[in-house]
């Protein structure tokens, strides 16, 4: 067959598939439609990381592992056994989708994939620890707590897969001779006690609406303290407790 | 009588997008032989490379009104024919694309080209003939659209849309691929 009956061929079987109406040409809405979609679907998924990521953040605070790395190695070392690792790669494959979807604008295909995957991880985070400044997910927990919060009510109760056993971050109720009583998030009442080999710093003194992270053991309700750390942060978990924010301060073993 | 300039593709193209199909027509004779070249760059049975650039075409009837009338049709057309391409390799799990690629993860500094584009095109037309084949597909592809197809750059990242900085380092490297296989093969520039 020589290049003009093959010619004719093709563009024959084509107009012929055309004209009967084998193929249409799809309407201008459709495509309309569809760049609407894709734009909500990264909308959707943009403001779910941003949910994830202010979430994890909220977790970690709430449940005092945020403050881990802060009492030595070893509690650098559950911090990260302590990571919401399931919610991380939850938020990671969306950063991944969310990217494959940016990928179709012109303006970011003809840029290397790591600027616009540092942008979107920069802006995933920043935005993340905005929101979880704000009394979004605290107001969520308190929710939550008072069992007003239907679908996502456990997940903020148990702070997500988070329930560190040697953490425990409260407002204290009372000072006891050997220690405090401390209220946690979800409402539980600890006992905690500081054994006499914890050395006190002499300026260290825990009085009643403190805010601390206990670091320790928890058997029956009692916390044998390792190491306590004063807080100074703003999440407000507790109607009953009202903590007065003191200044940072820290008492090491 | 002066003679009525030719219509541009991209005027064909908003036309046929008004309503006139009849000269989509004129948009296939004017791309039936690069798309042959191209699909035959990927495909050997001529069969094959007959039903791929009928499915473009009527992909590209299907979808014409998608095309920005202010932008190239035939970088619109080749993106269309690198889609059909990938699917069809992909079926047949042979000469895939890769799916992620570090060439496009991180900035490249463009290679010039224009110095030696000259010389570089004859000796690039030789090695083309003897050792294309011998090349992965995702070298192979910029190097048709660049040498054969006269393409630029920023026009093939449109088509493969990966940054044009890749596009450049890809050539670059299939230059240095194709040379080496060229002198190995006993041949010499």
């Amino acid at each position: 067959m020589n290049n003009q009956e093959q010619k004719k061929s093709i563009s024959e079987a084509v107009l012929d598939k055309i004209k009967s109406g084998g193929v249409r040409i799809k309407p201008k809405l459709y495509f309309v439609l569809k760049t609407i979609l894709v734009v909500l679907g990264g909308l959707a998924i943009g403001l779910f990381v941003l949910f994830l990521i202010s979430f994890i953040s909220f977790a970690l605070r709430a449940s005092g592992v945020w403050f881990l790395p802060e009492f030595g190695l070893r509690g650098f070392g559950m911090f990260f056994s302590y990571l919401p690792w399931l919610l991380i790669l939850m938020a990671a494959l969306l950063i991944i989708g969310l990217e494959t979807l940016l990928k179709r604008f012109t303006f970011i295909y003809r840029k290397p994939v790591i600027y616009s995957l540092l942008a979107v991880i920069l802006i995933a985070f920043l935005g993340g620890f905005l929101i979880d400044r704000t009394p979004f997910h605290s107001g969520l927990f308190l929710r939550a707590r008072e069992g007003n919060l239907p679908l996502a009510g456990p997940m903020y109760r148990d702070f997500g897969i988070l329930e560190p056993n040697e953490v425990h971050r409260g407002v204290v109720l009372e000072t006891t001779e050997n220690g405090f009583i401390i209220e946690m998030p979800q409402g539980e009442v600890l006992n905690v006690v500081i054994s006499p080999d914890v050395h006190l710093a002499p300026e260290f003194e825990i009085k009643k609406d403190d805010a601390v992270v206990v670091f320790g053991e928890e058997h029956d309700g009692t916390v044998n303290a390792l190491y306590v750390r004063k807080i100074d942060d703003n999440f407000r978990f507790s109607p009953r407790s009202r903590p007065s924010f003191p200044p940072l301060n820290r008492m090491s073993k | 009588m002066e003679q009525k300039p030719e219509k541009t593709d991209e005027e064909v193209a908003n036309l046929v997008q008004a309503g006139d199909i009849n000269l989509f027509g004129i948009l296939i004779y004017r791309y039936e032989d690069k798309m042959m070249r191209y699909s035959r760059k990927f495909l050997s049975d001529q069969e094959d490379i007959k039903d791929v650039v009928q499915e473009i075409f009527l992909k590209a009837y299907e979808n014409i009104k998608s095309f920005d009338v202010k932008r190239k049709f035939s970088s619109w057309l080749y993106r269309i024919a690198h889609n059909e391409l990938v699917n069809v390799l992909r079926k047949r799990r042979k000469n895939i694309l890769p799916l992620f690629d570090l060439d496009v993860f991180f900035p490249h500094s463009l290679h010039d080209n224009s110095l030696t584009q000259e010389i570089d095109r004859q000796d690039m037309s030789k090695m083309i003939d003897k050792c294309l084949d011998q090349l992965e597909p995702k070298y192979r592809e910029p190097i048709i659209l660049y040498y054969l197809e006269g393409l630029a750059y920023k026009e093939i990242a449109d088509i493969i849309r990966v940054p044009i900085s890749t596009i450049g380092i890809r050539i670059k490297r299939a230059k240095e691929k194709m040379k080496s296989i060229y002198q190995k093969s006993g041949y010499s520039l």
